[in-house]
């Protein structure tokens, strides 16, 4: 009965996909053909061929690149003095903020700043952007480092003789290891997800995989539409199947500050 | 102190520019102090049933998804878990899923000439697209709350999952059962909250981003009423700069009563968590 559920589980999330995959290689589709009325990869084929796109999708891989390994760095170090911070109630209302907030308002108030700062219509200032929503994840996510487990292994290494470096290199980095993974994962998708931004602080000159599929929906193409949004499945969907292979630390960490 | 820096610099440069632009002291059309673009903001109808559009939009995706997946949880504990045989939960792909795909998917399964649609003509419901009932692009937001909904309603019940283990919901609930309560009775009366009190500051603020989504309501949502993010860059984009201060003073507006919302759920949590723990 279980398995059966399971079945009809993956069923149902995966017809969406399957939807998308149709249209992807469909020929034509008129109204009220239930199914393709001849397959072909010309949408495929044709993003291959299109430079436009291949160039968005390594735009979009590059500034997600970027976004996730800078917020991780920079979350995993500072992090700590966000838990022993005496405002504890206030700074966890900031980093949460940002995720409340609409994307759209973050990036209209930050976009004259950004054009007089230059970074406007630039993949840096909406890698900058994006990077606010994906440091204060990070920070939420490394705070559940922070317990009296993880300080009482760095406690037993600093009375063995390690140095500070040595304690982080040695004991630190090696409990840390699984957040780090699920840290970059999740700040990468953060910005690969991401279209406001995009929207608002690249002007239009910034193109990426999200703002591609927005330009194929409006210009009607389904096929290419289909095809950008299969591609901009890929890497969460790695995610989960890496997923599969090793499990991430609990739920508890990421929440909890 | 580098936190409070690199999050709330960025948020405070953004808020003082909108407050200043939207006042007329900073930007293209700085004249000095004026209230007009306020004054034209809080007189407008359209701003107030955009931002109700919005809470109503928000409260109706969460509430459906939180029951929806308190009844998974309910009816069954284990189809939280369902298909893990494999490794991974079917309930974590929806989490997988851009807004923008999660739209595009929207309009192919429930558009007036999608795959619903085509499935209704072959089994002769319907014989032009006009006839299909669908969703979208409705003015109640239904377009716009199906989809969330089915982005939020797996994630709601892998968090519901986790949280209902680890505050052993299970057992209580059999304790209750083994006192004489019946099955929805014990659900309802010790199961639910729990778990919900456990959930609620991920719940606020899930309440307050899907209240501020932009991509969803951007691909299947109707002309009018909008969203207030999709009013905003309406306000923002248009030729016209001259509504630019309105656009400012709408986004500023949105972001007080976020603000003010965020904080008050997320000062519940300490009480919440010190009843927990005694």
């Amino acid at each position: 009965m279980r398995r059966a559920a399971g079945i009809a589980l993956w069923a149902a999330f995966l017809a969406p996909v399957a939807l998308l995959l149709g249209w992807s290689f469909a020929w034509r589709w008129p109204w009220p053909a239930p199914l393709p009325e001849r397959w072909q990869a010309s949408a495929w084929t044709g993003l291959a061929a299109t430079g436009g796109l291949g160039a968005a999708a390594l735009r979009s891989l590059g500034i997600a690149g970027a976004v996730a390994l800078v917020a991780t760095s920079l979350g995993f170090v500072t992090s700590r003095s966000a838990v022993e911070a005496r405002s504890g109630v206030a700074l966890r209302w900031l980093l949460h903020l940002p995720f409340a907030l609409s994307p759209v308002v973050l990036g209209v108030g930050l976009e004259y700043s950004f054009l007089r700062a230059g970074l406007a219509g630039h993949m840096v200032g909406v890698a900058l952007a994006q990077g606010i929503l994906a440091y204060a994840y990070a920070v939420i996510l490394f705070c559940g480092l922070w317990n009296a487990r993880t300080r009482a292994y760095l406690d037993g290494a600093a009375t063995l003789g390690a140095t500070p470096r040595q304690a982080w290199i040695r004991v630190l980095l090696p409990i840390a290891r699984p957040l780090v993974v699920l840290c970059l994962v999740q700040t990468f998708l953060i910005s690969w997800f991401d279209y406001a931004l995009v929207l608002l602080i690249g002007e239009g000159r910034v193109a990426t995989l999200t703002t591609s599929l927005y330009q194929f929906l409006l210009a009607g193409d389904l096929r290419l539409a289909a095809a950008s949004g299969l591609i901009l499945l890929l890497p969460p969907v790695i995610a989960l199947a890496v997923r599969a292979q090793r499990r991430p630390p609990t739920f508890a960490g990421e929440w909890d500050l | 102190m580098v936190v409070w820096a690199l999050v709330g610099g960025p948020m405070l440069l953004g808020v003082s520019f909108m407050a200043a632009y939207s006042l007329g002291l900073a930007g293209l059309l700085a004249h000095g102090l004026s209230f007009t673009a306020w004054a034209a903001v809080l007189r407008d109808r359209v701003t107030w049933i955009s931002l109700g559009f919005s809470l109503w939009v928000g409260a109706a995706s969460l509430g459906a998804s939180i029951v929806g997946a308190l009844l998974v949880l309910a009816l069954r504990p284990a189809a939280a878990m369902a298909g893990e045989a494999v490794g991974v939960t079917p309930w974590f792909l929806p989490i997988a899923v851009p807004p923008m795909v999660a739209g595009l998917t929207a309009v192919l399964w429930l558009g007036n000439a999608g795959e619903l649609a085509r499935w209704a003509y072959a089994l002769g419901w319907i014989r032009r697209p006009a006839e299909f009932p669908s969703p979208l692009y409705s003015r109640d937001g239904l377009g716009i709350i199906v989809t969330q909904t089915a982005l939020v309603l797996p994630f709601l019940v892998v968090l519901f999952g986790r949280l209902a283990r680890l505050h052993r919901v299970g057992e209580l609930v059999e304790a209750a059962r083994t006192l004489g309560a019946s099955p929805v009775g014990a659900w309802r009366r010790v199961g639910t909250p729990l778990v919900l009190r456990a959930a609620a500051p991920t719940l606020g603020v899930y309440f307050l981003a899907l209240s501020g989504a932009f991509e969803i309501p951007l691909l299947v949502g109707a002309s009018y009423p909008t969203m207030l993010s999709i009013r905003v860059v309406q306000l923002f984009g248009q030729f016209d700069l001259s509504t630019r201060p309105q656009a400012y003073a709408v986004a500023l507006l949105y972001t007080l009563v976020v603000a003010a919302c965020s904080a008050i759920v997320l000062r519940a949590r300490p009480r919440a968590a010190r009843s927990e723990g005694a």
